[in-house]
């Protein structure tokens, strides 16, 4: 009678696998809330224990009864390989981060040129080697089931004949097969993302790895203190009983040759790093890299922990069981059953299932991710299959993959059941593991491994490995017949596979592993030495080799892509394969750390990058073959090819500022600007450089015309249809020419599928623009123009250097401008200052050019203007009955208008003179006659009006506000002013002036002047004045009225210690001489 | 410089990867080879149970050293490895 049901043992089973997927789903859960439980060292260090299956849960035990210490290198080499992992197991994590890496596959597809024969090459080698690793683990389920629910008198008597009678009435193995399956569907394939982490899987690993580790140590101490007393009791008792079998203890023996004890040191060491499962939890599942640095002493200890008892098990077994070997493998079980701890036993179970649980689920997944990838995946693309949405029938094949993994374990198990092959599965898939050591590790360090030395040598490993060790295990398991290995391969003796090329001697592993490495290596060292690699591969192999070395921003990329496919079909490509959600949200990512213009378009040479980031991206779901098969199908199908950069532009593009050739360009265009007089010719140039070495359609510099405020063509370059690049611009926010002046900023589009203003949009779709910008002119801080190129065949050029050279450009044509505009100005000062002493000869002419000598008087006149041109006016005019008019006036300012006015007042008076006798009434006259014109103009004038009569020795007079004349009275020896009532003129209509009259002696003196006279500043701020100017013309009496001029103006001079009146001035000297 | 220094940790590892290998293998073991037990467990068998834990504890040592290096200067830290 069964201790434990059957139901009970099934049910605790279900319970824990109910268990692991609650873990696992909570796990994911965890993961979404970003709350990673993965982000923990003790998670990563237990889940590399995925490395102690059930074949070393119930193994190591049973090799320890029967082998002695051969079971223990499987151990301690992966605690020697520990050494190394701080640079090797990094180095592989962070390069696999960054290639998208998902299996070790892929790895090593990636690293030799991402060739897809590689990739299937080790997938194949890996279904080989992992498929009847899977059955062991099945059968381990299976069999420990129905040892469990065996009457409990069974396992003491006669364990072995019972076996034959398990019931096969419930095929638990199928069942077991059927929840593994599912579990590695639910959490490694739930979407189609073998480059992300698979949470839930690797956290339900960690804790099988616990459990499986608490179980071992139960048993352990259980049996070691509990059964007996402690090591030295077990060994004591043992040896007592079985002192022939001291040899377990001893190596060297025939049982563990020293050489089978380096071989499987050297292959354990292999294996921990380079089982597909192992890689898989090591690399693709690493979420940090420090995480290496915790493990590296963790796994060790773990690996210790669980082989502490180890010995002691298989010892008390063998002293239980009265020495037979044949249920050795299931020590571990028996003997909590056979005295009588069932509940140990059921922990055990636990821990037994948890091993080849974690194994089943891990490796079926890795393997159906291999296969898929680099199996199917290449085939699909190659038949060239037409479909929509790949991403879904993706994700289906991968689980289907894990179904048949698993199942081919199944029926691997049931076909072929129990047999050398099966039992010594674990030490055949290690080495075949180890046959990727020369690629891997050489692939790390060694820049000139190429693709066909890896292929080569992973081929000749993967022959030589099949030959020597899985050829002799299928004929040891009867599959084969017996006499390959008598006589060798067509009876050729030095081909017999246990004694290849007449080496004898040695055991299975270490010949197999000779040989098998002898060729492996020597064809990997070989072919890479003689073979060349390709460029792409040379870079591959960089990226790998040079993983740690800080690259500088990349400056090697000097491709372009024609024809370049635009973001949003880089996404639909992504679609296709990985679903639209996963490639919306990785563009997404990538953009987010992209310069991305502000038309979110990208520019010609990021297009490459994203080219690789598509790649990379695919290559995380598919793998880097296929990825590079799809990228490279895509691109062809468009005729799209990559290409070097049409030369000056892509070293503008992608080296720095100081790139030589953009400051060639910028040098010319400054050469250019400085050298040409021509602002035309200038612009034309420049723009012509521009379209010239950029290749642009149509290059367009536009300034503003201040007064429509449109921006007109002053320059073109290029075909362009009339509409198009001729036409003005409107300045508005529409536009995108409009926005660039506007808000003074650079407008890049590089990519016009997206635009975003709809009026430009119509324009350029019709002018079949694809990228363009446009750049103001600034001058000062100000837009004065808009720099526009356009392009109608490539997309992306204005990279964030090429719009800095763009805007350099841009500044250039400003300075041009300016110093166009600088000319421009100067020519026209010259042209007016030509013009103002044409105006003021003129004005020169308007005055008298000589007066009349006559004999009753004698006189004299001046003006200096203060300028070329100026406002005041003096006159003298004859009348017909022998009456002479002095006039003199001050039109206000000094510049063209008041010439003008003075003009016009001289040309009134020439012209009335005849009609108007009287100075009241010409002043009047005088005044409406102006009036509209200086109020126009903001003008006055001020006119002191006389009227001589030599005859009678009168003198009548009116003044319109101007300053008084002054009379030296020769016989009173006296100055006197002449004044009159009257406004200046052009203030009022219709005013009446006063007129007075005055009777002169001989020798009087008449001074009429200008306010410049009396107003003439000194440094003090002091006027000259009216008393100094009287004072003067008391000693002027005996001097002549030129004389008198001179001695007044050089008295002025001498005041303001000038020689250039700042006013103009205006003498008139009367002397009445009879 | 960063580069030596990373160097030194690689060639410390690998030398004790070396060292490791010597030390579990013929004809190092053989001297541990022996009829001979100590407090009733054999001597080989001994020698693994303190030799493997003595491992564990040199790469724990290593790894603290890596991570104290790290916590400041690493390769100020790893300058004074290398020196002592």
């Amino acid at each position: 009678m069964p201790m434990i049901s059957t139901s009970t043992i099934l049910l605790i089973s279900l319970g824990y696998f109910a268990l692991l997927f609650l873990v696992a789903y909570y796990a994911d859960r965890r993961r979404k809330m970003g709350k990673s439980l993965l982000a923990n060292a003790h998670v990563y260090t237990l889940s590399l224990a995925v490395y102690c299956t059930s074949w070393t849960f119930y193994g190591s035990v049973g090799r320890a009864a029967t082998g002695g210490l051969e079971f223990l290198p499987i151990y301690l080499g992966p605690t020697l390989i520990a050494f190394t992992w701080w640079f090797l197991l990094r180095k592989m994590v962070r390069i696999s981060k960054q290639q998208n890496i998902t299996s070790i596959a892929d790895f090593l597809s990636s690293r030799y040129d991402r060739s897809a024969i590689m990739g299937a090459i080790v997938t194949l080698f890996a279904i080989f080697g992992i498929t009847p690793y899977i059955a062991l683990q099945l059968k381990a389920i299976a069999h420990t089931l129905d040892i469990l629910s065996m009457p409990l008198s069974i396992h003491v008597v006669d364990l072995s004949s019972y076996s034959e009678k398990l019931p096969g009435s419930i095929d638990t193995a199928f069942f077991v097969a059927f929840i593994l399956a599912m579990f590695g569907i639910l959490f490694g394939a739930r979407h189609l993302d073998s480059s992300e982490r698979h949470e839930g899987l690797v956290v339900a690993v960690a804790l099988e790895s616990l459990i499986k580790l608490l179980a071992f140590l139960a048993v352990g101490i259980f049996v070691t203190y509990g059964l007996f007393d402690g090591f030295a009791d077990v060994f004591q008792r043992f040896f007592e009983q079985f002192p022939e079998r001291r040899h377990l203890f001893y190596l060297g023996t025939e049982q563990t040759p020293y050489t089978k004890w380096f071989t499987l040191i050297i292959l354990s060491m292999m294996a921990v790093m380079f089982l597909p499962r192992q890689f898989h939890i090591m690399v693709t599942e690493n979420s940090d890299e420090q995480h290496i640095k915790k493990a590296m002493w963790r796994f060790p200890a773990y690996l210790f922990l669980i082989n502490l008892f180890v010995l002691p098990i298989a010892l008390a077994g063998l002293l239980m069981s009265g020495g037979d070997t044949s249920q050795a493998d299931y020590f571990v079980l028996t003997l909590p059953l056979s005295t009588g701890h069932p509940w140990l036993a059921l922990l055990v179970f636990v821990g037994g299932i948890s091993a080849s649980a974690g194994m089943v689920m891990v490796s079926s997944v890795t393997i159906s991710t291999m296969v898929l990838n680099h199996l199917v995946m290449p085939v699909i693309l190659k038949m060239n299959v037409h479909v929509q949405d790949f991403s879904g029938i993706l994700i289906n094949l991968k689980r289907l993959g894990i179904l048949g993994i698993v199942f081919l374990g199944y029926f691997y198990f049931k076909v072929i059941g129990d047999s050398y092959a099966l039992v010594n599965i674990g030490l055949i898939s290690f080495a075949a593991a180890t046959q990727f050591a020369p690629a891997i590790i050489g692939g790390l360090y060694w820049k000139r491994a190429n693709h066909k030395a890896a292929v080569a040598g992973i081929g000749a490993g993967f022959l030589l490995w099949a030959y020597t060790l899985l050829i002799p295990s299928f004929v040891r398991s009867g599959w084969l017949s017996s006499d390959i290995l008598q006589n060798g391969l067509y009876n050729i003796g030095l081909l017999k596979p246990l004694e290849l090329f007449g080496l004898r001697g040695f055991d299975i592993y270490t010949h197999s592993l000779f040989w098998s490495m002898l060729f492996n290596l020597a064809a990997f060292l070989t072919v890479s030495f003689f073979v060349k690699q390709s460029e792409s591969e040379a870079v591959q192999a960089e990226k790998f080799i040079d993983v740690f070395i800080e690259t500088k921003d990349q400056p090697s990329q000097l491709k372009r892509i024609s024809k370049a496919p635009t973001v949003m079909e880089f996404v639909e490509l992504m679609s296709k394969f990985i679903g639209e959600k996963q490639a919306k949200s990785a563009i997404s990512d990538y953009l987010k750390d992209q310069e991305v213009d502000s038309r979110g378009s990208l520019s010609d040479h990021e297009i490459p990058h994203l080219k690789n980031f598509t790649e990379r991206t695919l290559a995380g779901h598919v793998g880097a073959a296929p990825a590079r098969i799809i990228l490279d199908n895509y691109l062809a199908a468009r005729g799209s090819k990559m290409e070097d950069v049409f030369d000056i532009f892509g070293t503008v593009t992608i080296s720095h500022a100081s790139s030589r050739e953009q400051l060639s360009v910028l040098y010319d265009a400054a050469q250019i600007a400085s050298k040409s007089t021509d602002f035309q010719k200038t612009l034309d140039s420049i723009l012509e450089l521009l379209a010239q070495q950029f290749k642009f359609d149509l290059c367009v510099i536009r300034f503003l015309e201040p007064e429509s405020m449109t921006l007109i063509v002053k320059s073109l370059v290029g075909q362009s249809s009339e509409r198009f690049g001729q036409s003005e611009r409107n300045l508005n926010m529409e536009t995108y020419i409009g926005q660039a002046f506007l808000s003074n900023v650079t407008m890049v589009v590089n990519d016009t599928e997206y635009l975003d203003k709809p009026a430009s949009a119509k324009i350029i779709k019709r002018e079949e623009i694809t990228c363009f910008a446009h750049t103001p002119i600034v001058l000062e801080g100000e837009p004065v123009g808009v720099l526009s190129a356009f392009s109608k065949t490539v997309r992306g050029i204005f990279t964030q250097e090429f719009v800095a050279l763009f805007e350099n450009l841009a500044g250039q044509i400003g300075i041009a401008w300016r110093n166009h505009q600088q000319l421009q100005e100067l020519l026209l000062v010259r042209d007016q200052e030509r013009e103002m002493e044409i105006a003021k000869e003129i004005q020169r002419g308007l005055l008298p050019s000589s007066l009349p000598i006559l004999d009753t008087i004698s006189l004299a006149g001046l003006c200096v203007p203060a300028h070329q041109v100026g406002g005041d006016y003096y006159d003298f005019i004859s009348r017909e009955n022998a009456t002479y008019d002095l006039v003199i006036a001050d039109v206000s300012g000094h510049n063209i208008g008041s010439a003008l006015i003075m003009a016009e007042a001289r040309t009134f008076i020439h012209a009335r003179i005849h009609n108007i006798k009287q100075p009241a009434e010409m002043l009047q006259e005088l005044n409406s006659y102006f009036l509209k014109d200086l109020d126009r103009s903001e003008l006055f004038v001020t006119m002191f009006y006389l009227q001589y009569n030599p005859e009678n020795h009168q003198l009548i007079y009116g003044n319109a506000g101007h300053s008084n004349p002054l009379i030296w009275k020769h016989n009173k020896k006296q100055v006197e002013r002449l004044d009159a009532e009257g406004l200046i003129f052009g203030i009022k209509n219709n005013i009446s002036f006063e007129q007075k009259s005055t009777t002169l002696e001989v020798g009087d003196l008449l001074l009429l002047y200008t306010d410049g006279i009396i107003e003439a500043e000194n440094n003090a701020k002091d006027f000259f004045g009216t008393e100094r100017l009287e004072k003067l013309l008391q000693e002027c009496d005996t001097l002549e009225p030129m004389e008198i001029i001179d001695q007044i103006l050089s008295q002025v001079r001498i005041f303001t210690g000038m020689r250039h009146f700042i006013d103009d001035i205006t003498l008139v000297v009367m002397k009445i001489l009879k | 410089m960063k580069e030596t220094k990373e160097n030194s940790v690689r060639e410390a590892w690998i030398l004790c990867l070396i060292l490791g290998l010597v030390m579990i293998n013929f004809p190092f073991i053989h001297i541990f080879n022996t009829d001979q037990m100590i407090l009733g467990i054999p001597v080989l068998i001994l020698y693994f149970l303190i030799g493997w834990p003595a491992s564990i504890a040199v790469i724990w040592l290593f790894v603290r050293n890596l991570e104290a290096g790290s916590a400041d200067s690493p390769d100020e830290h790893m300058d004074n490895d290398s020196s002592r």
